[in-house]
């Protein structure tokens, strides 16, 4: 009962053998065809945009989760906790997905604006037309010099750089331990990981800034990106339940991570679900209270824009305040059903499913704004692209979601190779042997 | 099994007559006994056998609390979660019943330009009286639940009991149960791991057999003292009172100075005030109601800042106000800043602010500017000028918010306002009559 130690037991399956290959082998091809099915079938009528903007938002989705798990690695080590140590191979291997990630986002999100295409981002668009610009819109004329295609692919590369220099040494120094089993590494990663989630936090807040926010370019909300940490946040707690449970499902880690692992990611999604709803409101409340033109923009067209039903955003926002808080608040309360794990299961595939929306909700109604070129004023969606922003095409963002997700699954095979545990880091032991009280 | 020493420590102790350990010579009541365990694992494991022995009324005494007890003695999970999550709700309800009474209902309170009753900005009001309620239950429901405060229990009677707050790991099974009997449950206890296994009898005098009554004395003291401060509070909101309020923080309130006009013996003329020093020009002139304005200057024209030339009110400009186009425009400017809001843009007295007062059941109306009747047609110039300087009825003076030089473009243009709403047909130029009709 109360031995706070215990070892692996000796009919565990540890090693990943031929786990990741297959799922690689399944999950690429069919994400692959799901995007370019999507990037065919489109609403034709507005060009690549509705593709470009369905793709941003698949590639957030996958983002938070590699993101989210970058943050449970290191905040393990900077809490020397205990009880992750059996979910920390896991994650990392999930971080690990970073460089090949950003490949795929510079790839759809960069490359195009590159290459001279500029429908994803109005203050792109506004870069073709700057002399103009400068007359009848200040407000962004003052922005673009931060917000340029050349400047924002160079960040957008030194963000995946961090992130993949994190994700690569946390792995690579734990996977050293692996076969040396020098506690001093243990020291090492703890000691790195004060600064490294300083570095990592600051990327995550220029990332929001730069990749969603600035879709509405003169829209601004300091804790846009606290509140889409929080997001990131429930989504790998989410997908950390989900694939690790997959994983034991194959006859791996079936004696490691018990139901007292899974309650305390369930406890943490709890937690940063309302952590997200808190900060959410947060940034709701201040910008319906002062009542700003240049703020209200951004609330006015998600509680009054668009028609009725599935094209009316005002459902989407109420259905996100029902479904990624008060649902999933009130059934994670009580102890019985994190312990449950289909039930907890359940409640994760919810989540991550949530999150996106809450992702589709943050850029689709952005992207569908314009500025009247003669007045410099907000005209609300630009014409001609309204009709392809309104969540009628849901679907298409939905396709391309899927296939994004299939994809960074073949990204996750790729990296889930050897141990699927620390087998030598002295946390296993209690981590191992933890229970909740 | 250490008799003879406890055995020794109880004579030693022995202030409460009849040593507790052994059969009291007086005859009394054996109450339980208390059995020692070495270690918590030894505890737990004790525990778990008095559980399965069939035992009901026992409890564990331990320095800190150890995991798995509750299990091993088959303690329910507590039932505090759900009183809590009840008392959580009935905290949000009342937060926003609260709001909804003092902003809405009891004293309607316009906060820019929102409706009494909204939610969004009633929400972090709500929270913390969610947050106030569940705290308070959790902690005062942890007590009640927990028995506590229990300030006497009769096993303090035995010395060994001390231990449970230092390094003894102790259960005491009560004389109540109903499978209790003196040899064989000690029996049971050394076989199930004690250490150590001692009776307990209560004190020989029936007095000291439950609680000291001075500790219910002094229960009821503290109560019946913490009462007197909410009780003089009612008294304060249900009397009246002729006495001036009790200055618990005095702050500036008292100061040792003399206000105008007051006593003062030491001075020959018994006056505190010194009045003008000889030599000296005053800033105000005589004469005049009100004749000092705010800003301090030497103010000998007149005409300018008072409106009064020779003791009447001018009916043309001062000397160096000069009715162009220029001073028109600003006085448009400042009078739809400052006048507009009661008197209206027309100046016809219908400003949002009557609107206002109107529209919550109030019968008041800005005066109208623009009307022969109501007086401000036919008034002097210089008059009009006082009145936006020192005010009128309930229309207070805007000479702290309006510099002089406005005030007098004010005048102009309400003047060129009074003119456009009764003009006849032979103010129009002759040659654009035509186009009015």
């Amino acid at each position: 009962m109360s031995a706070g130690h215990k070892t692996i037991h000796p009919d565990e399956k540890v090693k990943a053998g031929n786990f990741g290959s297959q799922l690689a082998k399944i999950a690429l091809p069919l994400g692959l065809a799901a995007i370019a099915a999507a990037f065919l079938l489109g609403p034709s009528h507005t060009g690549y945009r509705h593709f470009q903007l369905g793709y941003l938002t698949a590639w957030m989705f996958v983002w938070s989760i590699a993101c989210g798990s970058l943050f449970f690695v290191m905040i393990h080590h900077l809490a020397r906790a205990r009880w992750s140590t059996v979910l920390r191979r896991v994650a990392e291997n999930i971080a690990l997905t970073f460089p090949l990630l950003g490949v795929v986002g510079f790839l759809g999100i960069v490359l195009p604006m590159l290459a001279g295409n500029h429908d994803l981002y109005y203050w792109d668009y506004a870069h073709t037309q700057s002399h103009e610009w400068q007359h009848v819109d200040h407000h962004l004329a003052g922005k673009l010099g931060w917000l340029s295609s050349g400047f924002f692919a160079g960040r957008f590369v030194l963000y995946m750089a961090i992130y993949s220099f994190l994700a690569y040494w946390f792995a690579k120094t734990s996977k050293a331990q692996d076969e040396s089993g020098d506690p001093k590494l243990s020291e090492k990663m703890r000691i790195a990981a004060g600064p490294g989630i300083l570095v990592f936090a600051l990327t995550t807040v220029f990332v929001g800034f730069d990749l969603m926010m600035s879709l509405a370019p003169k829209w601004y909300s300091t804790i846009y990106s606290v509140n889409l940490f929080g997001g990131a946040m429930i989504a790998t707690y989410a997908f950390l339940a989900i694939f690790t449970r997959a994983v034991q499902r194959t006859g791996r880690i079936v004696h490691s991570v018990t139901v007292e692992h899974y309650h305390d990611l369930g406890k943490l999604l709890f937690g940063f679900i309302f952590f997200w709803a808190y900060t959410a409101f947060s940034q709701f409340m201040l910008i319906w209270y002062a009542d700003i033109p240049e703020e209200v923009v951004f609330y006015n067209y998600r509680m009054f824009g668009g028609g009725d039903g599935l094209s009316g955003w005002a459902n989407w926002s109420i259905a996100l305040l029902l479904c990624q808080w008060a649902i999933p608040y009130v059934l994670l309360l009580s102890r019985w059903t994190k312990r449950i794990l289909p039930i907890l299961m359940a409640i994760s595939v919810w989540a991550l499913v949530w999150h996106w929306v809450d992702l589709y909700w943050n850029i689709m109604p952005n992207a569908a704004w314009g500025v009247d070129l003669e007045t410099g004023r907000n005209t609300g969606p630009l014409t001609g692209l309204l009709e392809a922003n309104q969540p009628q095409y849901v679907w298409h963002s939905v396709l391309i979601w899927l296939g994004m997700v299939g994809v960074f699954l073949g990204f996750v095979g790729t990296r889930m190779k050897g141990n699927l545990l620390p087998v030598k880091d002295p946390m296993l032991g209690p981590s191992l042997a933890f229970e909740n009280y | 099994m250490s008799t003879s020493t406890h055995d020794a420590d109880n004579h030693e102790h022995g202030d409460a007559g009849a040593p507790a350990g052994d059969k009291p010579e007086g005859g009394g009541e054996l109450y339980g006994v208390l059995a020692e365990f070495d270690s918590p694992g030894a505890l737990v494991k004790g525990a778990r056998k008095v559980k399965d022995a069939g035992y009901a009324d026992f409890d564990c005494y331990s320095p800190f609390p150890v995991h798995g007890i509750d299990d091993a003695m088959g303690i329910k999970r507590t039932i505090l979660p759900v009183v809590v999550f009840g008392a959580g709700i009935t905290g949000t309800g009342l937060g926003l019943l609260m709001q909804w009474w003092m902003n809405s209902y009891d004293w309607p309170w316009n906060v820019g330009g929102k409706p009494t009753w909204s939610i969004p900005a009633n929400i972090p009001i709500a929270y913390e009286t969610t947050i106030l309620l569940s705290v308070l239950t959790t902690f005062f429901g942890m007590w009640i639940f927990n028995k506590l405060p229990q300030v006497w229990h009769p096993f303090f009677r035995l010395d060994r009991f001390t231990k449970a707050s230092d390094d003894g790991f102790l259960l005491g099974i009560e004389a109540k149960d109903k499978r209790f009997d003196l040899d064989r449950t000690t029996e049971l206890l050394k076989k199930a791991g004690a250490t150590a296994v001692e009776p307990c009898y209560h004190d020989p005098d029936p007095a000291k057999k439950q609680m000291p009554k001075w500790i219910y004395a002094f229960i009821a003291a503290t109560t019946v003292m913490a009462m007197i401060p909410l009780a003089l509070i009612l008294k304060a909101r249900a009397s009246k009172s002729t006495q001036p309020h009790w200055h618990v923080i005095a702050d500036m309130d008292f100061q040792p100075k003399f206000k105008s006009d007051n006593a003062f013996a030491a001075f020959p003329d018994g006056r505190a005030n010194r009045g003008e020093i000889a030599g000296t020009v005053s800033t105000c002139s005589p004469g005049s109601p009100r004749p000092c304005d705010h800003d301090r200057h030497v103010k000998s024209d007149t005409a300018m800042y008072q409106g009064i030339e020779g003791g009447e009110w001018i009916t043309g400009l001062p000397r160096s106000v000069e009715p162009t186009a220029q001073r028109l425009a600003r006085g448009k400017e400042r009078y739809d800043i400052f006048c507009a809001p009661c008197h209206g843009f027309d100046g016809k007295g219908a400003g949002i602010v009557p609107a206002r007062v109107q529209k919550l059941g109030g019968a008041w109306a800005a005066r109208d500017l623009t009307d022969v009747g109501a007086g401000v047609v036919t008034m002097p110039n210089g008059q009009l000028f006082n009145t936006i300087s020192n005010g009128f009825a309930t229309m207070m003076g805007y000479s702290s918010q309006i510099p002089v030089d406005d005030r007098w473009s004010i005048v102009l243009y309400v003047r060129a306002l009074q003119r456009s709403q009764n003009a006849t047909l032979d103010d129009v130029p002759a040659d654009q009559r035509g186009a009015l009709r």
